[in-house]
This record gives C-alpha cells, sequence and structure tokens, in this order.
C-alpha cells in the first residue's frame, strides 16, 4: 500500500479517452465516498444496536447476578398513617420497593399492578414498599385513597434516595430477596409481569442464601445497575464527598479551597455553599470531587 | 474498522470498467472520522441536563418608568418533555418563571407559549406539554424613579420534565435578566 502515491485523473483509463476518464474518475471517487459514509453510517448504527439489544443487557444481567447483589441500605421511616416504617422488620420477605411520586405519569401506571401483587403475594411472605418523593403528605394521602394501595407508603427524603444511587428517573423499582439483599433495579414504568416473575424467583429462594441464580427481567430498557450511595459520602460535612481519607490538616484545606471557588451552576454560590444547600448540584460536586483528588494525590 | 477499510478498497463500480480500485487516504480518512466522531453520539446515555435556559434581552437599555422586554428561551432536549404552564391533568407540575423581588420593578408580565398536544404511553388523554426550544416572554415594568445604573433582576425557571416511560423529579434553572437604566433622553444605545 502505497500512502504517498499521488492521485491521477485517469485511474487507469487508457489515454485515448482522457475526458470520459476524467469524468469516470470523478464518479468513481464521488462512488467511493458515498459507499464509505454509506458503510460507516451503517456500521455506527449496527454497533449501536449490537450495544443497546445484546451487549449491554448482557453486561447487565452479569452485573446483577452472581454474587453481586448489594444488601439493601437501610429505610427508618414514618408512613403517611403515622406507623413506623423499619425496611429491617421485613427481613425474611420479598420486598418490591418503589419510589414513586404522585405527579409522575409513569408511576400512575405502574402502581395498579403492584396493588394487584400485594394482593396475590403477602400471604407468601411479600410486600411492596412505596417511597414517595412528594415534597408534603397531603397529595400522598389523597392518590394513596384514589388508587387504593393496599402497602406501607411514606413520604421519603433525599438521605434515602442518596443511599440507594441517587433516585434520577420515577419510578424506580427495588426487588430485594428474603435475604435483605438487592437483586434487581428497574427506572421508569415496567412492565407488571417482568415485576412479577422476578418476585416468583425471589419467593421462591431460600430466606438466607444468596440466590445465584435470580435472573432479572430485560424488557424496555427499564433494568439498571444497582450501584448505591456511600453513606460517608451522604453524611459527610461536604455532601457527597468521603472525606475519611483526608487529615484533618487537608479537610480544612479542601473546605477553604472550595470557599473560594464559585460554583458554576448559576446558583452564584460558592462551591462549598453549593454542596451544602443543593446536595443535587452536579456542578459542585464535580469540581469538589476534582479538588478532593487533587489534595490526595499531593499528599500535603 | 476492518469493514471500512474494506469499503474503501473493494468496491466495484458497476459500468466503469475500472480495475479495483487502490485504498483511496481520502475516503479512509472520512470514513475513519466519521465513525469516530459518530460512535460517541450513538452510545451517548441519558444527558445530565435535560433542559436549558437563557436570557435574551429585547433591549440591554432602558428608562426609568419604561418596559424591559426579554425572552427566557428553554431548550428541551430530544425525547424529553416538560409541562404546559397550564397542564392538562391537575397532578402534573407547571412550567414556571419566577423572578425574585426588585425595588426598581413594580411590575411583572409573564407570557407563556402554547403547549403542543402529545400522546404519551403513560396517558390515554393527550397531554399539553412542551418539547424542542419554547420561548417564554418576559415584560419587566421599571419604577418611575429608577436611578441610571446596571441592574440585576434574577429569577428561575422552574420544570418537572419526563420521557415516554420516567420523569424526573422537579428542577429549576437559575436566570438572571441584566440591563442597564439611562437617563430620560439619553441615547438608548446598548452599551457592552
Amino acid at each position: 500500500m502505497d500512502l504517498n502515491e499521488p492521485e491521477g485523473p485517469a485511474g487507469g483509463e487508457g489515454p485515448g479517452q482522457p475526458e470520459a476518464g476524467g469524468k469516470v474518475s470523478r464518479l468513481a471517487r464521488r462512488g467511493k465516498v458515498l459507499i464509505g459514509a454509506v458503510l460507516a453510517v451503517i456500521l455506527v448504527s449496527g454497533l449501536y444496536l449490537v450495544n443497546r439489544y445484546w451487549i449491554a443487557p448482557a453486561l447487565r444481567t452479569q452485573a446483577m447476578s452472581g454474587g453481586d447483589h448489594p444488601d439493601a441500605p437501610p429505610i427508618s421511616l414514618t408512613d403517611i398513617g403515622g406507623k413506623k416504617l423499619d425496611l429491617a422488620d421485613y427481613k425474611g420477605k420479598v420486598v418490591v420497593l418503589d419510589f414513586w411520586a404522585t405527579w409522575c405519569g409513569p408511576c400512575r401506571i405502574e402502581i395498579p399492578g403492584l396493588v394487584e401483587m400485594q394482593d396475590k403475594y403477602a400471604s407468601q411472605g411479600f410486600s411492596v414498599i412505596g417511597i414517595s418523593l412528594d415534597d408534603e403528605p397531603g397529595s400522598v394521602v389523597e392518590f394513596y385513597k384514589e388508587f387504593k394501595m393496599n402497602y406501607p407508603v411514606a413520604v421519603g427524603n433525599p438521605r434515602v434516595g442518596e443511599l440507594y444511587g441517587g433516585i434520577f428517573g420515577l419510578p424506580t423499582t427495588f426487588l430485594i430477596g428474603r435475604d435483605g439483599r438487592i437483586y434487581a433495579k428497574h427506572t421508569g414504568a415496567t412492565n407488571p409481569a417482568v415485576i412479577e416473575n422476578e418476585v416468583q424467583q425471589l419467593l421462591a429462594m431460600s430466606p438466607t442464601a444468596e440466590n445465584m441464580s435470580f435472573k432479572p427481567g430485560m424488557t424496555a430498557g427499564t433494568a439498571s445497575k444497582i450501584e448505591l450511595g456511600d453513606p460517608a459520602a451522604i453524611d459527610s460535612e461536604i455532601p457527597g464527598l468521603n472525606l475519611t481519607k483526608l487529615t484533618a490538616t487537608q479537610k480544612e484545606t479542601l473546605k477553604k479551597q472550595l470557599g473560594e471557588l464559585k460554583c458554576s451552576c448559576g446558583c452564584n454560590l460558592s462551591v462549598l455553599k453549593c454542596r451544602q444547600v443543593d446536595r443535587a448540584c452536579r456542578f459542585s460536586l464535580k469540581v469538589a470531587k476534582e479538588q478532593m483528588e487533587k489534595i490526595l494525590k499531593s499528599g500535603v | 474498522m476492518i469493514p471500512v477499510v474494506t469499503a474503501c478498497w473493494d468496491v466495484k463500480f458497476k459500468g466503469t470498467m475500472m480495475k479495483r480500485p487502490k485504498l483511496n487516504m481520502k475516503t479512509f480518512s472520512f470514513t475513519c472520522i466519521f465513525v469516530c466522531l459518530a460512535a460517541p453520539v450513538a452510545w451517548a446515555q441519558t444527558p445530565e441536563q435535560v433542559v436549558k435556559a437563557k436570557v435574551e434581552m429585547a433591549s440591554a437599555v432602558a428608562r426609568p418608568n419604561s418596559v424591559v422586554r426579554a425572552a427566557v428561551v428553554v431548550e428541551v432536549v430530544p425525547g424529553y418533555h416538560i409541562n404546559d404552564h397550564h397542564p392538562s391533568l391537575n397532578y402534573l407540575i407547571p412550567t414556571e418563571v419566577k423572578l425574585e423581588p426588585n425595588p426598581q420593578v413594580t411590575g411583572q408580565d409573564i407570557t407563556y407559549p402554547k403547549g403542543e398536544p402529545k400522546k404519551f404511553a403513560f396517558s390515554d388523554a393527550l397531554l399539553s406539554v412542551y418539547q424542542g426550544t419554547v420561548r417564554v416572554d418576559v415584560a419587566l415594568q421599571l419604577e418611575r424613579k429608577t436611578p441610571p445604573g446596571n441592574y440585576e433582576v434574577k429569577g428561575q425557571l422552574g420544570y418537572q420534565a419526563c420521557n415516554d416511560h420516567a420523569c424526573l423529579p422537579p428542577a429549576s434553572v437559575p436566570l438572571l435578566f441584566s440591563f442597564k437604566v439611562v437617563r430620560r433622553g439619553a441615547p438608548a444605545r446598548a452599551s457592552q
């Protein structure tokens, strides 16, 4: 392959037909570019489809089966009826933990299916638990009555969401086994048959041993990787940062630096203040993490 | 990359009586660049920020007792929607521009566009929503005796976004309306 070969106009045509040869050559070049582009588009589309429908689901299955089932973080709230709602009390039961909100359309179509499941499987050691992300319980109580909800519902708080890895889309549903481990996570309205299949698998499992043969349902791209929050970062004085690796001096340096940097989210606050008043701000979290890494690397 | 190289190398051209073409570096480079640029787009995950908003001032200069006009240009990423200011169902959270009180602003008029009726998998009824780019018009009435100077009015765009199968928690984007007030009779030219 001679990469420096000059591009001749004739492209292998005879000397007797220079005009026709030039035209053909130009056409051929255009044709090559066009076909190359079309094939590139086909290749990229093909890779995208292979990734979306084959590689990604396989990776998710791999991630969610065979020993990658983390313990469900603790939840201790008061339900909308005023009773204590503690996830630890459900150990030994299969739990569908549903994060939802009254203003969320997709949650509204999913909840009747959960009500049916509660009816059907409660006697076998199963419960749905609803954690509403509404600001106040008034609308949740109304909704509870309207939808004839038959399982405990509490209004959540940011900390609960963060412990479960951050709730970025509603509904988000976690399937928790009798052993207290999370076996599946679905983001977005999910076909009730998928959740029911997972519930049946978990009901059949041992209450003490991890269920290695669990197969999460894979429909409509709702199955998500289970990534939980780090309690040390959640309860940190700079929310989102695990400061346990820093010395006292490094902590002070970090706070000073973040106090001097302006957050780019538009809040007009320092990065430190923004972290403290808006835990969900990703701009301040990114900068704060970068600064902490710098301090850790410098070792000063 | 094998299929791309093959495409540049082995293509047969009907009716041109050509020999097998040699590797064309232009074509090769083009396709390589194209694939490299396109691949990250194809694998892009859900965007972190689905709504962006910016303030466009009709004029950067105003006089006391006049009306300052601006538009909040809202961009919703494809695949997502935000609710109409007057949502179709009472449980939906409306899109709303809110301004912080400012002693130099005695009144405000905020005009929202009409939403587009759309059908979603999670609702039997058509929902009035905003998608793509929409403009919210804002008019601020200035105080009669506003002293000359530079002013900023802060505000925020509140919204709640969903796609066809999931909703994101309510969020807001900060807004800043900046303008200069000049004396009556002074030329109303924008100065940067």
